[in-house]
């Protein structure tokens, strides 16, 4: 059955190759940056190259919001979103439900929910990438001893200078607890509770004078790279993208970083659903993924992608370190719950306004 | 209840190669089983934690629906009390959820454990009891659940000695080794709460079957140690004072939780409601009390995590807490939750201690070590005195949170509450339970076990005896055909009445027995103990002593004193030989 489905998929490719159908074309929105800079040579342009469908790009910066207002208007196809974003979006019927088992590509060998990681398959979207959420320091700012744990991030006596934060309750809540010594098996725990998110938020008070708030994740390693801000808090790709390719003077301090996965969705308004689906299917293949991890330190969802990541494209530094699941000794490595972070969205975010209103008083 | 001194099992067969072999296997497969059974009893609990919305994890997800969250906190407790009242009342023939106590009294006094369907539905009530966040302990039933499947080596025929209350043994450690993640603390505890003795026959067999548990909990199912706590240790010497005030202070605190315990036991007693209805009230409660105090449904373990974090509760919060969960805990458990003590006093002890160190540092301004260490020591010295072991109490600090410093400053506060409370309230909780029926470990296992053998059975039938009317005469041929110098006189309905001693009628052969007997003599009962008999003997002169039955007043036997002192020996020498067995 999967050679033939293999072969069937392959099949469309070509025929619709063949008919140079050059006019269709499917939108993909990504989130800007180096991130989609990476996407376009790794997975965007070998799927025009080989089915002929052009990709126009448009970029957000998360969230289920830009989906209710800007799906519509901007014709969106195909949707780059964090993993509990799409359940939230799916819930409230924004994406539509895929099936997986015809859209994806098998494996060659063994079973294609084997061959993803755990919870990859959700009902609206499936996990292409692994990220990380890790805070990076300027080099600059402290030549002497540096910040290598989240509990640095919060001790402005020791490691004094401007911290840059998404403008988000997401990982920073976390951060704090983690901060306060709570292992990293009962944070998701201890935020469920009133009193969880009473500490938090206290910690969080501690650095509210020196918090620079960031929206779109390219502005964090700028904010560094310009000695604006001593630390940063972003995504490891993209702290990645400016010390290797651009020569900041920044490190990742990976301990307590939170692992997430990033799914490929498709908007339940899209009027192009089977080039939306053969997008989805070319762009979880393992060489897409691999080669994407080549141009920027998302892993790849698949084991069977794994073991191909070999040196980033242009300065051959060896990308298996830089990947966010690589093992590494004695720091603390955070999950993501995406449920929760789904199901409790709303209740954080509420909270985090009311902090951040307090903080202006 | 029967006793199992006289059963064939007890006749040891083959070498000590057989018995290390049997003792070795036995240990392995209970440690496996228990462990398992153990894993499952506690994802069992964790599964309606999170289905019935008790857990916060489960809770927080549904915030958005106002009133489901509210509802769930009172109906779930109050609807899962009526479920392990019906459940205990209906179906179980002891009536009510079986613990520590039980296992404790079995071991000692060498009995079976109650039944085994009154073990699995207890078992199962406290599941419920768990899992609707009724205010009880989790490891207490675990124990029990060990000690069930352990106990089933009855009906083998392995001809071992001590078999039973070995395996008992093995099957609690591989419990607690596997629920705290924490093989040393099963070892122990099984010695030193359940066998109360550390011979190398158990030692060897129970040790297999906490590492057996560690290693099914650790390397199968890869479980965390329960409670890694940062701690770099204490700074100031004179704070080792202030752990040993602090352990004073909670022996206080864990006295008055064990007296409210016992004391809301008897209050249910005393209500008109029927048994099957009282968990829930006591339920009821409880979901009250979490709508304005969320803290104190079920185990509790966030709240345990925000006792070592500063400033994640006020004084006067702490106050409330330690007050409502002594106050829940004691009514969940006299009301028939099943479940046992150990979790809530954890909780009460870190909060107690939590409240110490508030107190402490925000009114003395006394420069100190932090939070963590006072709230730790606070939990240990106040859970200690409940269960009656200092020293598991000081290896599960260790193993809980593998911090060295930690445990060395939680030692000093162990002691001197299990010192205080052990003069003012008693051993443990579980041996006051005991005491109160009528098993007092309290003067050692000799004194117990002698309590627990009864004359009875062992009374002789074949002696001389004559009725109220009959002459000396008659009687003293009687008496000289036999070996006795006595004969015990009775009615024509066998009611003991009196001795006739030959010689004191040796001069009056025509009197009637009624008239020259002597009366006031000392007799036994069916149920007097051995200890009793030996006190009893103090003095005493004569041949035997008469047994009667206590309701009839009817002669049924008598012993003779050598019996008595042979029996004591027995026990005594039994006990030694448990105790000294190397293998």
């Amino acid at each position: 059955m999967r050679p033939l489905r293999l072969i069937l998929i392959l099949a469309v490719f070509c025929a619709l190759a063949r008919a140079g159908l050059a006019a269709e074309q499917i939108t993909v929105v990504s989130w800007g940056g180096a991130y989609e800079a990476a996407q376009r040579r790794a997975i965007f342009a070998p799927f025009t190259a080989q089915t002929g469908i052009k990709v126009n790009i448009k970029a957000y910066s998360g969230g289920v919001e830009p989906l209710r207002q800007r799906a519509a208007a901007e014709g969106w196809d195909v949707i780059d979103m964090t993993e509990d974003d799409a359940i939230s979006a799916c819930g409230e019927g924004a994406l539509s439900p895929l099936a997986l088992d015809d859209i994806l590509v098998p494996p060659r060998r063994g079973s294609l929910v084997g061959d993803f990681e755990r919870g990859a398959f959700q009902k609206c979207s499936v996990a292409q990438n692994i990220y990380a959420t890790v805070f990076a320091y300027s080099q600059t700012a402290f030549p002497g001893i540096k910040p290598n744990r989240v509990e640095d991030f919060f001790d402005l006596k020791r490691f004094p200078g401007m911290r840059a934060l998404q403008r988000s309750p997401d990982v920073i809540l976390e951060w704090a607890l983690l901060a306060e010594g709570v292992p990293v098996a009962q944070v998701y725990d201890l935020l469920s509770t009133e009193r969880g998110l009473k500490v938090a938020f206290g910690k969080l008070e501690e650095i509210r004078s020196a918090i620079v708030w960031w929206t779109d994740p390219a502005e964090p390693p700028a904010l560094l790279a310009k000695g604006e801000v001593a630390m940063a808090s972003g995504f490891n790709g993209r702290f990645f993208a400016a010390s290797n390719s651009e020569r900041a003077p920044l490190a990742i301090v990976w301990d307590s970083q939170q692992i997430g996965y990033e799914v490929w969705a498709i908007p339940s308004g899209s009027k192009n659903r089977e080039n939306a689906e053969a997008f989805i299917g070319f762009a979880t293949q393992p060489d897409q993924l691999a080669r994407l991890a080549e141009h920027i330190p998302y892993a790849p969802t698949r084991h069977s992608a794994l073991s191909r990541v070999g040196l980033h494209w242009r300065t051959q530094v060896p990308m298996r370190y830089h990947l966010p699941n690589t093992p590494r000794r004695n720091e603390r490595v955070l999950y993501r719950d995406s449920q929760w972070y789904a199901s409790t969205r709303a209740l954080r975010q509420r909270r985090f306004e009311d902090w951040l209103a307090k903080t202006q008083d | 209840m029967s006793e199992r001194g006289n059963e064939p099992a007890s006749v040891e067969q083959g070498g000590a190669v057989y018995r290390i072999t049997v003792l070795m296997l036995m240990a392995l497969l209970v440690g496996v089983i228990v462990s398992l059974a153990a894993i499952a009893f506690v994802e069992l609990v964790a599964w309606l934690n999170t289905t019935l919305l008790i857990s916060p994890r489960a809770r927080v997800q549904v915030e958005a629906a106002a009133w489901v969250v509210p509802l769930a906190t009172v109906a779930v407790p109050t609807l899962g009390g009526l479920v392990v009242g019906v459940m205990l009342s209906r179906l179980s023939d002891e009536k009510r959820g079986l613990g520590p106590p039980d296992v404790i009294g079995a071991v000692q006094l060498r009995r079976q454990l109650p039944g085994a369907r009154a073990g699995i539905v207890s078992t199962a009530a406290a599941a419920v009891s768990l899992g609707v966040g009724a205010s009880v302990g989790q490891y207490g039933p675990m124990v029990y659940l060990g000690a069930l499947i352990a106990s089933v080596i009855r009906y083998t025929r392995l001809r071992v000695k001590n078999l039973e209350a070995i395996s008992i043994a093995c099957g609690v450690a591989a419990a607690i080794a596997t629920a705290f993640n924490a093989p040393i603390a099963g070892l122990v505890f099984a010695h030193e709460v359940i066998l109360r003795h550390y011979s190398l026959q158990a030692f060897a067999p129970v040790t297999v079957a906490s590492e057996t548990g560690y290693v099914v909990a650790n390397v199968m199912f890869e479980r965390p140690a329960l409670f890694l706590v940062d701690f770099s240790g204490v700074q100031h010497g004179y704070e080792f004072a202030l752990f040993a005030l602090l352990g004073s202070l909670a022996a206080g605190v864990a006295v008055a939780f064990m007296l409210l315990t016992l004391k809301c036991g008897q209050l249910a007693g005393q209500t008109k409601l029927p048994p099957a209805f009282r968990p829930a009230a006591a339920g009821c409660a409880v979901g009250i009390v979490a709508l304005w105090l969320p803290d104190v449904l079920g185990i509790g373990k966030e709240t345990l995590r925000f006792a070592t974090i500063e400033g994640a509760f006020q004084s006067w919060e702490l106050v409330f807490l330690v007050a409502a969960k002594i106050g829940l805990t004691a009514l969940c458990i006299g009301f028939g939750f099943a479940g046992g003590v150990f979790s809530p006093a954890l909780l009460i002890g870190i909060l107690f201690g939590a409240l110490f160190w508030t107190v402490l540092n925000g009114m003395t301004g006394i420069e100190n070590s932090g939070i963590a260490v006072y709230a730790i020591c606070g939990m240990m010295a106040l859970t200690s005195p409940v269960i009656g072991a200092p020293l598991t109490t000081i290896l599960i600090v260790f193993e809980l949170t593998r911090n060295y410093d930690l445990t060395i400053a939680a030692m000093v506060a162990v002691v001197f509450s299990n010192l205080i409370a052990y003069r003012t309230f008693g051993r443990s909780l579980f041996d006051v339970q005991l005491g109160r029926k009528g098993v007092d470990l309290s003067a050692g296992r000799d004194q117990a076990r002698l309590m627990s053998e009864v004359i009875g059975s062992r009374a002789l039938q074949d002696y001389p005896c004559c009725q109220a009317g009959e002459t000396v005469r008659t009687v003293i041929g009687r008496l000289a055909k036999s070996q006795w110098g006595e004969a015990m006189v009775t009615d024509e309905a066998g009611v003991y009445l009196g001795v006739l001693r030959l010689q004191d009628v040796i001069d009056q052969p025509a009197a009637a027995a009624r008239d020259v007997m002597q009366t006031g003599h000392v007799t036994f009962e069916t149920q007097t103990t051995i200890w009793e008999a030996m006190a009893a003997l103090k003095g005493f002169v004569g041949d035997a002593v008469p047994v009667v039955d206590p309701a009839s007043g009817k002669l049924v036997g008598t012993v003779t004193e050598t019996m008595i002192i042979e029996t004591y020996l027995d026990v005594v020498h039994d006990l030694r030989r448990e105790e000294n067995a190397a293998a």
